[in-house]
């Protein structure tokens, strides 16, 4: 509850880092900031981030603009916050530049053309390989039931190299698609810059997603693992399944809330869900745990997305028609919308109408300003992200203090999600 | 020899079929051909390779539904690599229709669109590869005593098939995007895709048929298969970048040429010929053998097809579509015409929006060695892809036999083809 409370504090003061009173704390929060408290040894023994330095810092924009602002080490006992990214920020650079030269053609254009995703400033926030990098720590099995003749220092070091290339493999996927996403949209910008498709053209936008493709296909091959292979294969296939769903929907189809949750979890879910299963499978876990790893991964996304339709509406504010509006000038029905619909069924025949005319915009956000459609959906995605809490904490008792410092991590990050406001 | 003599007769009397007498050292085939083996699978009434002989004269193009002919009179003797595989090409087809049917219907229309019959091409590559999993069976005796040979084969026989399918989907969703690249109007023939339903669905049936194919592919669970095909991929994108590209240098570079084309055309039925063989299980000598057959079958076809764009069906100049160069594409002829007048990079250079430039690059390539050169080259390739049949381990079955005497078939075909 502080947690969730405190980070909305967090959010709404921007980007500054703070160092709050300890006094504050309650006492069963005291233990847990105690555990954190002390620079855990190397479990593994490769490369500096195998040393799983316990990093906490107070930055305080929710999910975006993480990037390079969380490379900030500090051990002191005032830190209670758990920032998700900060625990693999490390990872994240390496994994950064790892993507940048794997996509390294022997046609330079095809290379600038790929890495323009890849740059800082528009990375996004590495939100799916976040997820994943914690969610293999989560899943970590506990040292103590590693065979006895097994070389513990490499199994875990090689686990954890494939478990970081399924984190490569899910981006370059996402990639792949935002490149085609845009020439499907005609989009302008993405990410707050240029998009591929209007600074370098259709040709190359298309290319570079076939491209980046191919790669992750190569990746995904390298892992020698044909379940994990099946997976991500279903995975782009929902990806493609989702943008034909919006592409081509019938008008029945639009307004129906099962048709949209569908579509949303081809869009945005079934990526996320899928590799979180992946990397369960790589850790060799059972079918339960693999379940409950994808389990988690669907129910964030799906939370995830929904909030981001309310944003859509409302913008940083919580009053309606601060948002940019971007889905509902596209002619895209979402949920919030939806919901309205429930409460007013007239709304319909302004959706039927399109929305072309900016007058039909504004009725339409009267209607849902009158009903419970925001409201609705932000429960709906409070619900998504409680499942996904759940998944975690039906996970296998495991005591490393890593494992639980990351399962709290994924925890948290169903938080942010459904709090961020931006 | 004396095939590819009979061909060239074939090929010039068109569509028509025409029974050929028999040559006394032919006869000699034909006896060997001559029978109906007994089934060595159970299931898919393709897998009895029947054998069938036809007369369908066209070389390559059209074969389609005529080659559906059975025949086993002795006075049969031309080999029709078509039709030796026309019944699992048509299950082929309807297994790809299938497959590509999606929830989305609007998608699966026009994914579609590419495997209805008048568009669907020449099946080339299935068949390549269906003759080159018969080509390479292993010899019955080798097979584990207790080994179950009937599902074997047939299982296998299915994840070969499979290949091919992958192989096509692979390819027509490549055309799908290169057609959206190219603002292309038509594609074989009939309004191309993008042309008829926009350049966005384009984009989206071709990654829709890539992502079928990587889930066909993720069944076969051969991570190395997963490998090679995925290599495919990314070599077509990267022809296509290296031909959209280029810089003055590169465009008059043979060498860049060769690479283009290699990444272009032959890298998707060399790496597939090699899954083939690897799903045998055939070792990696077989594997790579099977691969040069592909790489130089998939290059000497792309050199002819150079050629016909310049000489079309004439064998002089002028008569073919000339697409390439209006298009600014220098190819082999060209190329190896400049090696002959350094003058004519400069009219290169200039591009082909006059017309007068094409006419006077037409009047080099004339001058020169370039159409004949591309055609040894050509021919060069096709004897290269012969000789990886030839040096195949040796098998007295038939059915291989035939096989890969079809295959040999085909390298003559796609150079003396005239279309």
């Amino acid at each position: 509850m502080l947690f969730t409370r405190g980070l909305s504090r967090i959010s709404r003061t921007g980007y500054n880092r703070r160092q709050w009173a300890f006094s504050s704390l309650r006492n069963n929060e005291q233990q847990l900031i105690q555990h954190y408290n002390h620079s855990l040894p190397p479990l593994h023994s490769s490369e500096e981030v195998w040393g799983f330095r316990v990093i906490h810092s107070l930055v305080s924009s929710a999910l975006s603009g993480v990037g390079q602002q969380v490379h900030d080490q500090s051990s002191s006992v005032i830190e209670e916050r758990l920032d998700p990214f900060s625990l693999v920020a490390d990872e994240l650079s390496i994994l950064a530049n790892n993507l940048r030269s794997m996509v390294v053609a022997k046609v330079p254009k095809l290379a600038t053309a790929a890495e323009y995703f890849f740059k800082m400033g528009v990375e996004g926030k590495r939100f799916r390989p976040a997820v994943l990098l914690l969610m293999a720590t989560a899943l970590d099995v506990p040292m103590s039931i590693h065979p006895p003749d097994a070389t513990v220092d490499t199994l875990p070091t090689e686990l954890r190299s494939r478990q970081q290339c399924m984190a490569e493999i899910t981006e370059m996927i996402h990639v792949a698609s935002l490149c085609h996403d845009d020439v499907l949209d005609d989009a302008d910008t993405r990410r707050g810059i240029g998009s591929l498709n209007f600074v370098m053209g259709n040709k190359i936008a298309v290319l570079a997603g076939d491209f980046l493709l191919s790669r992750a296909c190569l990746a995904l091959a390298s892992l020698k693992n044909t379940e994990v292979v099946t997976l991500m294969a279903t995975a782009l296939k929902h990806l493609v399944n989702g943008e034909t769903m919006q592409m081509t929907t019938a008008t029945d189809q639009r307004y129906s809330m099962e048709y949209y949750m569908q579509k949303t979890y081809y869009k945005t879910a079934s990526l996320i869900s899928n590799s979180c299963k992946a990397i369960a499978i790589l850790a060799g876990q059972t079918a339960e745990v693999s379940n409950s790893a994808y389990e988690y991964g669907k129910n964030l996304g799906l939370a995830y997305q929904l909030i981001d339709d309310v944003l859509d509406f409302t913008g940083t504010s919580t009053l309606l028609g601060k948002g940019s509006l971007s889905d509902i000038h596209h002619g895209i029905i979402t949920a919030p919308i939806l919901f309205a619909m429930e409460e007013f069924p007239e709304l319909r025949a302004v959706l039927d109408r399109g929305f072309d005319n900016p007058a039909n915009v504004d009725i339409a956000l009267e209607y849902l300003g009158m009903s419970r459609g925001i409201q609705k959906t932000r429960e709906l995605a409070t619900k998504h992200a409680n499942l996904a809490s759940a998944a975690i904490y039906s996970l296998p008792k495991n005591d490393d203090n890593d494992v639980q410092e990351s399962r709290r991590a994924l925890v948290e990050l169903t938080q942010r999600v459904i709090t961020r406001t931006k | 020899m004396l095939f590819a003599r009979g061909l060239t007769r074939i090929a010039r009397s068109g569509y028509s079929r025409s029974r050929w007498i028999l040559c006394y050292n032919e006869h000699q085939l034909l006896h060997n051909t001559n029978h109906f083996p007994a089934p060595i699978q159970s299931s898919g009434k393709v897998l009895g390779c029947r054998v069938i002989y036809s007369w369908v004269s066209s070389a390559l193009s059209g074969v389609g539904q005529q080659a559906h002919h059975q025949r086993n009179s002795i006075d049969e003797e031309q080999l029709d690599p078509f039709s030796l595989v026309a019944d699992e090409l048509s299950i082929l087809a309807n297994r790809l229709r299938s497959m590509v049917v999606a929830e989305v219907p609007k998608l699966a229309s026009a994914a579609e669109y590419f495997f209805k019959m008048g568009v669907e091409g020449k099946r080339f590559r299935p068949t390549v590869l269906l003759l080159m999993a018969t080509a390479l069976n292993l010899p019955t005796s080798r097979l584990p005593p207790d080994a179950t040979v009937c599902t074997l084969s047939v299982e296998l026989r299915t994840r070969q098939q499979c290949v091919a399918e992958i192989t096509e989907m692979i390819h027509v969703a490549s055309l799908l995007h290169d057609d959206v690249l190219d603002d292309a109007d038509t594609r074989r023939g009939i309004g191309s895709l993008n042309f008829m339903m926009g350049n966005k669905l384009a984009v989206l049936a071709g990654d829709f048929l890539l992502s079928r194919a990587c889930v066909a592919l993720a069944s076969l669970k051969n991570t190395e298969v997963v490998s090679l095909l995925a290599t495919v991929v990314e070599h077509l994108v990267t022809g296509e970048t290296m031909q959209m590209t280029t810089t003055s240098e590169q465009r008059c570079s043979m060498e860049y040429y060769m690479q283009k084309t290699y990444y272009k055309t032959a890298s998707l039925i060399s790496n597939s010929c090699k899954a083939i063989a690897l799903l045998a299980g055939q070792t990696a000598e077989v594997s790579m053998m099977a691969f040069e057959y592909g790489k130089n079958l998939g290059l000497a076809y792309q050199l002819i097809d150079d050629v016909l764009d310049f000489t079309g069906t004439s064998t002089s100049l002028g008569k073919g579509s000339l697409s390439d160069i209006h298009h600014g594409i220098i190819t082999a002829p060209i190329l190896y015409a400049m090696e002959e007048f350094p003058e004519l990079r400069v009219v290169v250079d200039q591009g082909f929006d006059n017309p007068a430039n094409v006419n006077l690059a037409l009047e080099y390539l004339g001058k020169s060695h370039g159409i004949q050169r591309t055609r040894d080259l050509a021919r060069k390739h096709a004897n290269l892809a012969s000789a990886a049949i030839d040096s195949l381990p040796q098998n007295d079955d038939q059915d291989v036999q035939r096989s890969r005497r079809a295959l040999v078939e085909l390298t003559q075909r796609v150079i003396t083809r005239t279309k």
